[in-house]
């Protein structure tokens, strides 16, 4: 089934693979923006990067929106089922990494399988500390990937102040969820597996392509 | 013909443990497994819980069926693991076999009174913001005619 998921990806996403994170980071941020009340945090973002505000998500309208939502939500549902991260272990988080594919949490019931190759997976686990050497190699994969960082690679973590280190993975790739933890347990990234997998559920690139 | 047999018969239970059909499909579609089991206690906000000793290894034989409705939002089709209060979280994830129907925790007064969710990618989210001066400041673009 897999593998008839991703002749289904070879087909659809990949001319739209390098929109996704961007549209669903606007969706992030328009929406942070709308729902700031009281938090006096909202609005020094809103000065500082604003974000041309997104058109209101409106019910479909016609039917050729319903069926466009409808296949939009075909794509994330087959997208979401079977995310295969690649094996992207830098450091001592690599291990826990390792538990979550292991069979007390066992990710591959969730469609989550490890591949060995950037070329053949969709998600990358920056698992541990990124250095400054690895940082080419992890720009190159760049383009295939939506990334999941964890960990040192949040912010540079216990090895922030080391010339050798990069302060946080986001200032090469962009990422889309950040576990927290040193290490993050297995169970925490599992969780962020399934954020993950809430935040395909999320998008409507077909929606956003039909529209414009 | 005994393994039909008892192929039917599990069917049959997992049709009547889920309610009918309806029920069936449903929490097929919920949370992609059939599982029944004894419920073993059900929290103040829905969420059920169950176990299944002698069916299923250890590591699956303790679940939740969330509630659909949670905090004043609708969680028939949007579950998170969130959504298990703290009390429960503990049996559910093996920590302990007493589940709090028979052995309530000690009243602390940090626990939550309401148990939060994830509110991540929510307009409710949390969004880092500095606390130091800015160092680089935006153009302001200067308005014709105010020299
Ligand atoms: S966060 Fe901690 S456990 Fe993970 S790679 Fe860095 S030092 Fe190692």
């Amino acid at each position: 089934i897999s593998n008839l998921y991703f002749i289904m990806f070879i087909y659809f996403f990949s001319p739209f693979r390098s929109v996704s994170t961007f549209a669903v980071q606007n969706g992030l941020h328009s929406s942070a923006k709308s729902g700031g009340t009281s938090t006096s945090v909202v609005p020094v973002r809103e000065k500082s990067t604003a974000v041309a505000a997104a058109k209101p998500a409106a019910i479909a309208s016609s039917k050729g929106e319903y069926v466009v939502t409808k296949l939009d939500d075909l794509i994330n549902w087959a997208r979401r089922s079977s995310l295969w991260p690649m094996t992207f272990g830098l450091a001592c988080c690599a291990v826990e990494m390792m538990h979550m594919a292991a069979p007390r949490y066992d990710m591959d019931r969730f469609g989550v399988v490890f591949r060995a190759s950037p070329r053949q997976s969709d998600v990358m686990i920056v698992a541990g500390t990124l250095t400054n050497k690895m940082a080419p190699a992890l720009r190159k994969s760049k383009q295939l990937l939506l990334p999941c960082a964890s960990s040192c690679a949040n912010g540079g973590g216990y090895y922030h102040y080391s010339y050798a280190v990069v302060r946080g993975c986001d200032r090469i790739v962009p990422v889309d969820i950040y576990v927290p933890g040193c290490p993050p347990t297995a169970e925490a990234l599992l969780y962020g597996t399934l954020q993950l997998q809430r935040k395909i559920k999320r998008e409507k690139k077909i929606r956003i392509w039909y529209r414009s | 013909m005994a393994e039909y047999a008892n192929l039917l018969r599990r069917a049959w239970g997992q049709i009547r443990g889920h309610g009918g059909v309806r029920g069936l499909l449903l929490q097929f579609f919920r949370v992609n497994d059939l599982k029944t089991g004894a419920l073993v206690g059900v929290d103040k906000y829905g969420n059920k819980y169950y176990e299944d000793k002698k069916n299923c290894f250890f590591g699956r034989h303790r679940w939740v069926i969330y509630t659909k409705e949670m905090n004043g939002k609708n969680t028939t089709w949007e579950v998170d693991g969130s959504m298990v209060p703290a009390e429960w979280h503990r049996w559910l994830h093996s920590m302990t076999d007493d589940p709090p129907t028979t052995h309530p925790p000690e009243p602390k007064k940090f626990f939550a009174e309401v148990h939060q969710f994830n509110v991540s990618g929510t307009p409710q989210q949390y969004v880092p913001y500095p606390t130091t001066r800015k160092k680089i400041h935006e153009w302001v673009p200067p308005k014709a005619g105010a020299q």
